[in-house]
């Protein structure tokens, strides 16, 4: 029968009882609450954006048809998805924007707290990007490349795309999205451009709608490229570390300090004072000194950088502060559940807030900029130290539950493995053993935890039938998180669901790598900003065999997509040529046109489109079916 | 020989939103297959069997109050529509679908269609008389104690009435007022 708990951690199951002993609603109450949601929602037929409305489209052809203003059934419908491609987009090109603001104060040597950390892949981005390094200083350089990343949210020449795009997809591919408009010149533009033609009585036709909206998904893939990029410049390009994730690593004996949210900018500098300050900790009571954990995908970027220790990922991010044991939760942006501030009062937990633009009712505000990062970043902890001395031992209750996990591995970190089997065309084991069908495929999970699923459970499902199959798996943002929390990043899973091929691969690569064993089952590529770096992996891969991204037996997975940003993710996705699945239905079906224009229309014009499928044992196989179809097309 | 009223569906107009949750919970409930998103997409002809009606500002969804003198009933040719199991029931099988009942119904509550794919090769429109059965079929199969529209509705609006107790809690509640009123009259009598 239905599941009040939709989760599949035992670490949730195990605090939800503590919440509900205590009388505390958590993410699945409020969800239960919700029930049922709204069909007219569901199905994207309801029109808020005029003050006319609301309007709604009957879906059994009874009542109206259309909106007061005419609208149908599919303008609607791709407007309002349009219309969360865009927010995506923003999000992560705000994020985007955020870093590369930064670089380019840190090239002008105004920010002490930041330094250029990974110089090499400065000057290798510079040569992307066409920037003239001759006889300039390390730091010029990162000045002009952050002022030529920055002209991708001000160039006004329509017929010139964004630089980002431009230089990290195959030629064929930027050509393909430039014959059918869909490459974006600017991101703001693109952003505004879609509010404007949505905006009530302008852009009604619903493919033209659409393809604006992938326009602005593209440009969404634009700003997180260059938001992880110039991130690996400043904090340094992760490389494998050996970490745990689960609630398990909040330590009874240390102050737990949890970092929340997605921008690394704040979270960097509080792993560099935590050390600092550790004294501190110890002379409050804390004999174990300060303990930062992550959560979501702040916790993603501080754990492949640093190999800081997972505590949960989005769903669960309440679950923390229900140990009692968490002393201060810090946000920076995106996907921070309003709720914590509420759930922190029930505790000692300080919930603090840190970006001016997003703040939460009854949370503290330490405001954070790049410029007084330091003193934020202390300011911050000496909140937590102080709360921990407030700390009631009696609520003390940290399910010891927690998984080794391998993480880190960024495209260059992959690269750098596949070099020790092949020093000088690095490349040639991977292409190799997919030709030979060592292994049949990759497969990116990507996106976020959604309560229409049961939290964690389709990407466990989905990654041990690829694994069978012998697909290489990767993975970003709260997929990599569910990886990690279930131990499916370790060894031990690659010994016990790799299909034996795949396992051999990984046990040459991992061996040579160091790491005397195979690499984990599912690599860990980061945060959800980061999926820009499976990108560049199949770029290199496409461009090696001469081919396009959507003749190669990749796929991308999104089991729980959830947030506007997985939508502008997935869509990006299909416009790069890869069949994308979602496990939760999107609010399009009420519209036929949009739902086969995202299927059908997408794979004509794209190579990529949308599949969805709820049930995980299904969608699995589904995947395996469709790379099975794309080595045939290459004819291996 | 039944001494009750037949249980109603009551809408709070206070409460209602118009938000038409009802109305495709309810379309939902008569034929639809795995929920509204794969109704939708498969097309089924789905249509609800209440209807959220608006009037001076006061809004709620209407359906068939289960008549115990029911006009529709009386008037019908077949013997289709009958009061049966507590309720009034259309036999489906036995509709000719000539709307008598649908003219004579005081609510308009009953409407003539066929709620499935049509028959290929069939002559006629095969519309059948259709209205709020208390979703008892939906419920037995579904092993829902609620009617899909009571269960649908976000603000808890709609409620299925037993007239027994929604009598017996009204009296409850009057007999309470007129209570604190005797013992006032008393007081005052005596003073007299």
């Amino acid at each position: 029968m239905s599941l009040r708990i939709k989760t599949s951690d035992p670490a949730v199951k195990a605090l939800c009882k503590v919440a509900d002993k205590e009388d505390i609603a958590t993410v699945f109450d409020r969800y239960q609450m919700q029930l049922p949601q709204c069909g007219f929602g569901s199905l994207g037929l309801c029109c808020r954006i005029c003050y006319k409305g609301p309007c709604r489209v009957d879906p059994f052809g009874e009542g109206p048809q259309l909106g007061i203003c005419g609208a149908d059934r599919h303008t609607i419908v791709a407007r309002n998805v349009t219309r969360m491609m865009a927010a995506g987009a923003a999000a992560h090109s705000e994020h985007g924007r955020h870093i590369a603001l930064a670089m380019q104060k840190v090239g002008k040597g105004l920010l002490p707290a930041y330094r250029i950390r990974d110089e090499d892949k400065l000057y290798r981005i510079a040569e992307l990007l066409d920037i003239d390094t001759l006889g300039k200083e390390m730091l010029e350089v990162a000045h002009d490349v952050a002022t030529k990343t920055l002209e991708d949210f001000q160039n006004q020449d329509h017929h010139k795309g964004c630089h980002w795009i431009s230089a990290t997809l195959p030629d064929k591919r930027v050509d393909l999205l430039s014959r059918l408009g869909a490459l974006p010149h600017n991101i703001d533009a693109t952003v505004s451009q879609i509010m404007a033609r949505t905006h009530i009585g302008c852009d009604a036709e619903p493919k033209n709608v659409f393809l604006g909206g992938i326009r602005g998904a593209l440009a969404d893939f634009n700003g997180m490229s260059l938001a992880t990029e110039l991130s690996d410049v400043m904090f340094g390009t992760p490389s494998p570390v050996v970490t745990e994730a689960n609630i398990g690593v909040i330590d009874k004996d240390a102050v737990n300090i949890s970092v929340n949210g997605h921008n690394p900018l704040l979270s960097e500098v509080i792993c560099d004072i935590a050390r600092d300050m550790n004294d501190i900790a110890k002379g409050a009571g804390a004999e174990k000194g300060i303990n930062i954990v992550g959560i979501c995908c702040t916790g993603n970027e501080v754990m492949m950088r640093h190999g800081v220790p997972l505590a949960t990922n989005y769903l669960s991010q309440e679950m923390a502060i229900l140990t009692g044991a968490l002393d201060a939760m810090v946000v920076d942006v995106q996907c921070i559940m309003p709720s914590l501030p509420q759930i922190g009062n029930c505790f000692h937990t300080e919930v603090i807030t840190t970006m001016d633009e997003n703040k939460m009712q009854g949370a503290r505000h330490i405001s954070f900029h790049e410029e007084n990062a330091v003193e934020t970043a202390r300011e911050v902890i000496q909140c937590a130290i102080n709360a921990y001395t407030r700390r009631d031992p009696n609520k003390v209750n940290i399910p010891n539950i927690k998984q080794t996990a391998v993480v880190g591995f960024s495209s260059e970190a992959i690269i750098t493995a596949l070099s020790k089997l092949d020093a000088v065309d690095p490349l040639k084991p991977l292409v190799d053993n997919i030709v030979n069908g060592n292994i049949q495929g990759v497969a990116l999970f990507a996106g976020c935890n959604s309560t229409q699923t049961v939290q964690d459970e389709s990407y466990q499902i989905i990654a041990r039938t690829l694994a069978a199959n012998n697909v290489l798996l990767l993975a970003t943002g709260c997929g990599a998180g569910a990886f990690a929390k279930h131990g499916l990043m370790n060894q031990q899973a690659t010994e016990q669901y790799a299909g034996d091929s795949l396992k051999a691969v990984l046990t040459q690569i991992g061996e040579a790598a160091g790491l005397n064993g195979p690499l984990p089952l599912v690599l860990h590529m980061g945060s959800c900003v980061d999926n820009s770096r499976a990108v560049t992996l199949a770029t290199a891969l496409a461009n090696r065999l001469g081919v396009d991204l959507c003749d190669l037996p990749v796929v991308a997975s999104a089991p729980e997509a959830m947030s506007e940003k997985a939508i502008a993710i997935a869509s990006w996705g299909v416009a790069i040529g890869l069949p994308t699945h979602l496990g939760t239905i999107p609010q399009v079906t009420g519209s036929d046109v949009v739902t086969e224009l995202m299927q059908e229309g997408a794979k004509d014009l794209f190579g990529g489109y949308f599949l969805v499928e709820t049930d995980p044992k299904i969608a699995g196989n589904k995947l395996v079916e469709v790379i099975k179809g794309k080595r045939q097309g290459l004819g291996i | 020989m039944k001494e009750l009223e037949n249980n109603i569906i009551y809408a709070d107009a206070q409460k209602c939103l118009g938000c038409h949750s009802c109305e495709l919970a309810c379309a939902v409930a008569h034929g639809g297959k795995g929920g509204i998103i794969d109704s939708v997409i498969n097309k089924l002809p789905l249509f609800s069997r209440t209807k959220v009606v608006v009037s001076d500002g006061v809004m709620m969804p209407m359906q068939c109050r289960q008549c115990e003198d029911a006009p529709c009933a009386k008037v019908c040719p077949t013997g289709a529509c009958r009061q049966e199991n507590d309720q009034v029931q259309i036999v489906e099988e036995n509709c000719v679908g000539c709307k008598l009942c649908v003219m004579v119904c005081p609510f308009g509550v009953i409407t003539v269609k066929r709620d499935a794919f049509k028959d290929d090769g069939c002559s006629t429109n095969q519309g059948v008389a259709l209205k709020c059965d208390l979703c008892t079929t939906w419920r037995m199969e579904s092993g829902k104690q609620e009617p899909a529209c009571v269960e649908a509705c976000p603000t808890k609006a709609i409620k299925l009435i037993n007239l027994h107790e929604y009598r017996m809690a009204l009296v409850q509640a009057r007999a309470k007022e007129l209570a604190q009123s005797q013992k006032h009259l008393n007081l005052t009598l005596r003073k007299l």
